[in-house]
């Protein structure tokens, strides 16, 4: 080799002179060693989906609970404080636990895929926002396991309003399970959404210019950033709030001068973004699969991406529309109310396109384009609905109100959760490799949208009628006993619809025809490779040449062999293909940082006889996620390379990557 | 996941990296995305301060009674040279010299811990000698909040220089049965301990000075009060000298460069960060 | 299909049958809901919208301006809905592939139109202006009292508390004690501007009267405030309507709009002290007295409705009847309950105006028997109720101050929060209950 070579990539074959134990790097490629220390962006993506199913399914069961107890009124099913603690668990449980993570995982998965990389820029960090996210989330769910008069489930609602959430209100750790658990889940958003900035922005393949990309990778992108620049806000909230709730602060304690609104306001500067960080992944799926099934390319493909940087933009000008009735005074409120009509614009044109893009296809009403379609119906009924709240009087009528509870479900499961279906019908031949059987995947989504509507649409008369959000009980002589029962059963078709939906998706994994390759004929790189995909997913990585990069290949099949034969030669020549070893060190700072999470938001400050178990334990957590840091630092982001036959199967020895000086 | 592919006979171009699509190094994109959302921290704390700043219930501390304006501005000025070494640190790097950038590095994390040692000085005086402190009031409640921030990001910035200086000597052709990350952790340990011990050492002094007087009897009372701390210290500065002995070849050379720089671009933005500080907290008092 | 019992059905059928034992059964269950639906009171009629709290048929100038805007919004985004939805049907259908699996040549792979795309652009700001323009007048005329009335406005001033509301007549002063003050019914003048002070004493509620004005926040440490006018005398329900802890859904409260003669006799009752009955002098015969109500029952089961259809039908005049002194008072019973009063410490959370009572922690009880509801909206005030929520206050709203104390004051129980043991201070029995009754109800 040549000596003057310099790598990062450290020999590594059998044989080798191990280094010392705690710099071991695993190499297990099965068993549960292997997924614990992963750092394949594919197999982090396929965690993070299947913790974020799990908890869609745990907070499909809150939800299930609240619609029965308010099934009729006067209802004793659960307790007010049960009530509120499922409330507040299903907002928290659907945003942060199933949502985001869902949006997280086809980040993972696909993104990189689509932009002709082998891997996220910085793999270990990655697998750092996976465990860190696991810890968050067992941090928010613990109370469930502890006796409630002095643990239990947070119950402040998934807002967590100051004062309501300070010791005086709410003395139980539940709120601090909350406060630790959020912050957790900031940091494992905030560390994802950096590496996949510098992913998008560094690893393109040859050819792929920003105005090239994929709209999904493009929405990660914006979504990315919107992470970044919105969490700081609530993390510094929390961290207020935490430092009222552990040290005696005076942030929200209203007799030392604290103010209590400054925690809405910093709430929703990141509220209202984390409602574009739900929706912008799931308008990037349905862009990828309306042109797919329309068999065409996306309409005004510029004008889809910069409406989404419009979106990102115009999301941290808005939030205090969720606030129209604290009192801002009419400059205030008059300004929110127009900027939330603007920002109706850039919504309203991405349907517009959507439209353009079907318009003269020949659409193949395959199942993730019948939930690509429901989406944008229920989609246009959510927006428009919004439009209403932007309209601040009428809001003041409305806000806190059944009404935008519909309003924000036809968003919510309407929009994110139907387009994140979609994706997962959609790319689940690119995962698994299996084909879903169309019957049963057109069957639950038609009793997914009918009891999706069945549920949510009743709200809208129920909030004009006058029920408010919240509420454990409702008297029988208000008007509201028909629309509840309605909602209840509907919620209970959703839930068969939902059932139906996984049961097929299990069924398939275990005993589905095999797909084959791009099973759509689809548009986009990721589909150009093997299903499942190999782990260094390209043999040779890709030169772009069109927006939609595959569909030029399949129309080029000639120009594209030639290139790639004479890139598979040049890549042997630098060595092979450069694949990341996996690393223990990401999870051990994680379980750091549980452990510390643990310490602060569950253990009482007053200090025992002897020693102080919180601070002990706190010191304990903070040192094993800093020694966690120090080796993962110390082991370098070493790697091997990997050589391929000519059937694309890795060679059995790897090479050294690289020699020293 | 990069791989330079620069020979020995090319310069290497420290601010391209030809396997990204940009030029632009991973680590020095993370660190700029991550300052972004830095900012947006420091955003939120600054105006949690200057919102409530402008509502004092009454009872709360007069902040023109609290400040020490001229010492903070030494504080400031400290950190500002500190930026000026970590500038040098990188430049000296690049060209491969490698000891001029360890000792830039260390100036550097020093004048980090004079800043420190500052802040805790000022902490110190604000609560036993001004009455304010974290829970009495709404003004103590934000200033020792967003300073204490602040002073956190300073810290994990002089641990960060500690062990980039300590990296630093990590040898190239590593024996069998050589545990490398042994003697690291021990260096890594030892540098820290002597920057607490000398923070500790300097402000007994200085509180001795500010309690009895500048003169030789309260050096001689003072540095009786802490022999142990001045011992240690001098084992520590030893132990270091050692750890330092020349010992042939290390790993660390102009490849490293955009390490150092990454770290230098978190070190300038947590100075600017001061100075907005410096200007919205302590300045803005005496408009 | 004959529908089979369980208990006869499930030794003999065979396996195959029990399929069809099963529809069965979920046709039963099927027919058990629909019956439900029909017990509970489904008429099927939700989209009427005409409930109390109604924010469609109302009954003030800013309620019914909110309503005009929300009217604007649904035009325009329903003439949205159907344009777009429309082309959405119509390209869905009309670009169906037809036969095949789709392997057919595809379709001209056109990249989009921007003429098309700027004139929809224009054409969505268009419609958003035409709701911006009536929005922006509507901010302006909800938020405060118009200028031309601000002479005629009334002032109150609401405090919103963990559970309840406290109401200061701002302009109304009682020699020797300060502005009258009153608990969870704001009685007002119809046809006369009301503007109201709204504070937040402990952590957030919001004022929500539908049928008067959208809802306004109860914020600590802000000074917030709204308008509302109620075109006629007229009981309306209001709730809080931002989540405020335990017993948010059960923190519910009236507003009576009275006509100015009628509400000048109210303010002049409120502003009297407390009303008393002579107490007869001998103790020993206070054993002897039978009850006050003849039929008396204590329901104490949880959330048990608050609420009668008698009542309902036509809730202002069952206000009227609330403001006069029950027929058959005992005044020995009475005096019972108002010495109870004071033994069981409800003194010092509550005030009882020229009587026993000083605190002010709790909801003033100077003229509670004149009110049509207690426990702030929840429960219709009568003997049964009252009693209800007097014995076991934790069953109609959970978490309340009452039972558990709040800060140094002791309530019904004490709840330890390391080990969850609850510590009984007060207990009110049966008998106890029907004194204080007495008592509460006589105090018109």
């Amino acid at each position: 080799m040549d000596a003057t070579v310099k790598s990062h990539f450290i020999p590594h074959q059998p044989g080798a002179p191990a280094k010392s134990f705690v710099l071991w790097r695993p190499t297990a490629k099965t068993g549960l060693m292997s997924w614990l220390t992963t750092v394949d962006h594919k197999r982090i993506g396929f965690l993070y989906g299947a913790f974020a199913l799990f908890f869609l399914l745990v907070g499909g069961v809150e939800a299930l609970l609240i619609r029965l107890q308010l099934a009729v009124p006067n209802n004793t099913i659960l307790t007010a404080q049960q009530y509120n603690e499922m409330f507040t668990m299903h907002g928290t449980t659907m945003i942060f636990l199933a949502i985001m993570p869902l949006g997280a995982a086809f980040f993972n998965f696909v993104m990189p895929l689509q932009i002709g990389a082998r891997d996220v820029a910085f793999p270990r960090l990655n697998a750092f926002s996976l465990w860190t996210f696991v810890a968050g989330a067992i941090i928010v769910n613990i109370g469930w396991f502890l006796p409630s008069h002095n643990f239990g489930p947070p119950d402040g609602g998934w807002f967590g309003y100051a004062p309501l959430t300070t010791t005086q209100f709410i003395p139980r750790h539940s709120i601090d399970f909350w406060v630790m658990g959020l912050q957790l889940l900031g940091v494992a958003s905030i560390a994802a959404a950096l590496n996949f900035i510098v992913t998008i922005i560094n690893l393109r393949a040859p050819g792929l210019t920003m105005m090239r990309v994929p709209v999904f990778t493009w929405m990660t992108l914006v979504t990315s950033f919107l992470i970044i620049l919105s969490f700081p806000a609530i993390t510094i909230a929390l961290v207020e709030l935490m430092m009222d709730r552990q040290f005696g602060t005076n942030f929200f304690e209203v007799s030392n001068g604290g103010m209590p609104i400054l925690w809405q306001h910093l709430f929703w500067v990141f509220g209202h973004p984390e409602v574009y960080i739900l929706i912008l992944p799931a308008m990037g799926i349905i862009s990828e699969i309306l042109p797919t099934f329309s068999r065409k390319p996306l309409f005004g493909y510029p004008i889809v991406v910069f409406s989404g940087a419009c979106i990102g933009f115009l999301g941290f000008a808005v939030w205090s529309h969720h606030m129209f009735t604290t009192g801002m005074g009419t400059v205030a409120t008059a300004a929110f109310a127009l900027a939330t009509m603007a920002i109706a614009v850039p919504t309203g044109v991405k349907i517009f396109n959507w439209i353009g893009t079907i318009w003269g296809g020949h659409l193949q009403m395959r199942t993730p384009m019948m939930f690509a379609l429901g989406f944008i119906w229920m989609f246009m009924i959510g927006g428009l609905s919004g439009v209403m709240h932007s309209a601040a009087p009428a809001d003041a009528q409305q806000q806190d109100s059944y009404f935008v509870i519909a309003h924000f479900h036809y968003v919510l499961i309407g929009g994110s959760l139907f387009a994140l279906l979609a994706g997962i019908h959609y790319w689940f031949p690119l995962i698994f490799g299996k084909r879903i059987n169309e019957f049963w995947g057109k069957l639950s989504f038609w009793v997914i949208f009918i009891g999706f509507n069945v549920t949510f649409f009743p709200m809208h008369f129920l909030g004009l009628n006058g029920m408010p959000r919240r509420t454990f009980t409702y008297d029988g002589n208000m008007g509201w006993n028909t629309g509840n029962l309605i909602a209840t059963i509907g919620a209970f078709i959703l839930a068969s619809g939902i059932a139906i939906y996984f049961i097929t998706m299990i069924y398939t994994y275990f005993k589905g025809e095999n797909a084959g390759r791009d099973p759509w004929d689809a548009r986009t790189l990721e589909w150009s490779i093997p299903n499942p995909p190999p782990e260094y997913n390209f043999a040779v990585i890709p030169t772009v040449h069109a927006r939609d990069a595959f569909w030029y290949e399949k129309h080029h099949k000639d120009e594209i062999a030639r290139e790639r034969s004479a890139h598979a030669k040049e890549d042997e020549a630098h060595g092979g293909i450069h694949m990341p070893f996996q690393s223990v060190y990401p999870l051990l700072t994680s379980c750091g940082i549980l452990i510390g999470a643990w310490a602060v938001s569950g253990m009482d400050s007053n200090p025992a006889p002897g020693v102080h178990a919180k601070l002990l334990t706190a010191l304990i957590g903070g040192s094993i996620m800093f020694i966690g840091i120090y080796l993962w630092a110390l082991e370098g982001a070493e790697g091997y390379h990997l050589h391929l036959d000519a059937d694309g199967k890795p060679v059995e020895h790897d090479e050294p990557a690289s020699a020293h000086h | 996941m990069t791989s330079h592919a620069a020979t020995a006979q090319s310069p290497i171009d420290h601010h391209q990296d030809p396997t990204t699509s940009t030029g632009i190094p991973n680590k020095k994109l993370l660190m700029w995305a991550f300052l972004a959302s830095d900012c947006m921290f420091f955003g939120t704390l600054i105006s949690t301060h200057l919102i409530y700043r402008l509502h004092p219930p009454p009872g709360t501390p007069v902040p023109r009674e609290v400040f020490d304006v001229p010492l903070t501005s030494f504080s400031t000025f400290i950190l500002l040279m500190s930026s000026l070494m970590m500038a040098l640190a990188v430049n000296a790097i690049q060209k491969g010299n490698l000891k001029s950038m360890r000792f830039s590095l260390l100036t550097t994390a020093v004048f980090g811990a004079i800043f420190l040692g500052c802040q805790v000085f000022e902490f110190n005086n604000f609560v036993f000698e001004k009455h304010m402190t974290i829970t009495g009031s709404i003004l103590g409640t934000t200033f020792f909040t967003l300073t204490g921030t602040h002073g956190t990001h300073v810290a994990i910035g002089v641990l960060w220089l500690s062990l980039m200086y300590v990296r630093s000597f990590k040898s190239a052709e590593p024996q069998p049965g050589d545990h490398p990350w042994f003697g690291n952790i021990f260096h890594a340990a030892t540098l820290i301990l002597t920057i607490l011990l000398g923070m500790k050492l300097a402000l007994s002094f200085i509180w001795g000075f500010q309690e009895h007087g500048l003169s030789g009897g309260t050096t001689a009372a003072v540095a009786g009060a802490e022999w142990g701390i001045i011992v240690g210290l001098v084992v520590c500065i030893g132990l270091l000298r050692w750890f330092a002995r020349p010992r042939g070849a290390v790993e660390f050379d102009q490849h490293n460069a955009i390490d150092v720089e990454t770290m230098g671009l978190y070190w300038h933005f947590v100075d600017i960060v001061w100075i907005v500080i410096f200007t919205a907290v302590y300045l803005l008092e005496y408009l | 299909m004959r529908l089979i019992t369980p208990s006869t059905a499930r030794p003999q059928t065979p396996l195959n049958a029990s399929w069809r034992a099963n529809l069965g059964r979920w046709s039963r269950a099927g027919l058990a809901l629909a019956g439900l639906a029909l017990v509970t009171g489904c008429d099927l009629n939700f989209w009427r919208m005409d409930g109390h709290q109604s924010t469609i048929e109302v009954n003030g100038p800013v309620a019914l301006d909110q309503l005009h805007v929300f009217y604007v919004t649904c035009w325009v985004t329903f003439i949205l809905f159907i344009l777009v939805g429309t082309a959405l049907a119509y390209a869905t259908l009309k670009f169906r592939a037809r036969g095949g699996d789709g392997m057919q040549e595809p379709p001209e792979q056109s990249h989009g139109n921007p003429l098309v795309e700027l004139s929809l652009i224009g054409a969505s700001v268009l419609a958003l202006v035409i709701i911006a323009v009536p929005t922006l007048k509507a901010i302006w005329f909800t938020y405060d009292v118009p200028e031309a009335e601000k002479a005629n406005a009334y002032h109150i001033r609401a405090d919103g508390y963990q559970w309840w509301w406290r109401f200061e007549y701002t302009d109304e002063k009682i020699k020797d004690v300060g502005e009258l003050v009153t608990a969870n019914e704001l009685v007002i003048p119809a046809d006369r501007p009301i503007r109201i002070e709204l504070r937040g004493m402990d952590v957030i509620h919001s004022f929500w009267v539908p049928k008067l004005a959208g809802k306004v926040d109860m914020i600590p440490n802000r000074a917030n405030f709204l308008w509302l006018k109620a075109d006629k005398p007229g009981y309306y329900w209001g709730q809080c309507a931002e989540y405020c802890g335990d017993s948010h859904a059960v923190m519910r409260f009236r507003v009576i709009a009275l006509g100015p003669r009628e509400f000048n006799e109210w303010l002049d009752q409120q502003m009297q002290p407390a009303r008393s009955v002579a107490p007869i002098a001998k103790d020993s015969d206070l054993d002897k007295l039978k009850p006050q109500f003849a039929s008396f029952k204590i329901p104490a089961e949880r959330n048990a409705p608050g609420w009668s259809e008698k009542f309902d039908l036509n809730p202002l005049d069952a206000w009227r009847a609330h403001q006069f002194p029950d027929k058959g008072e005992n005044a020995e019973l009475i005096a019972k309950g108002r010495k109870l009063f004071q033994e069981k410490t409800c003194v010092t959370c509550h005030t009882v105006r020229g009587q026993e009572g000083i605190g002010t922690t709790a909801p003033d009880l100077t003229h509670v028997g004149s009110r049509t509801t207690i426990a702030a909206g929840v429960l219709e005030n009568n003997p049964d109720n009252l009693a209800r929520w007097i014995t076991h206050p934790e069953e109609v709203k959970p978490g309340n101050h009452m039972y558990l104390g709040i800060g140094a004051m002791k309530g019904f129980v004490t709840v330890d929060r390391e080990t969850g043991a609850v510590t009984r201070n007060i207990t009110v029995s049966d008998d106890e209950a029907h004194a204080l009754v007495a008592y509460l109800e006589s105090l018109k």
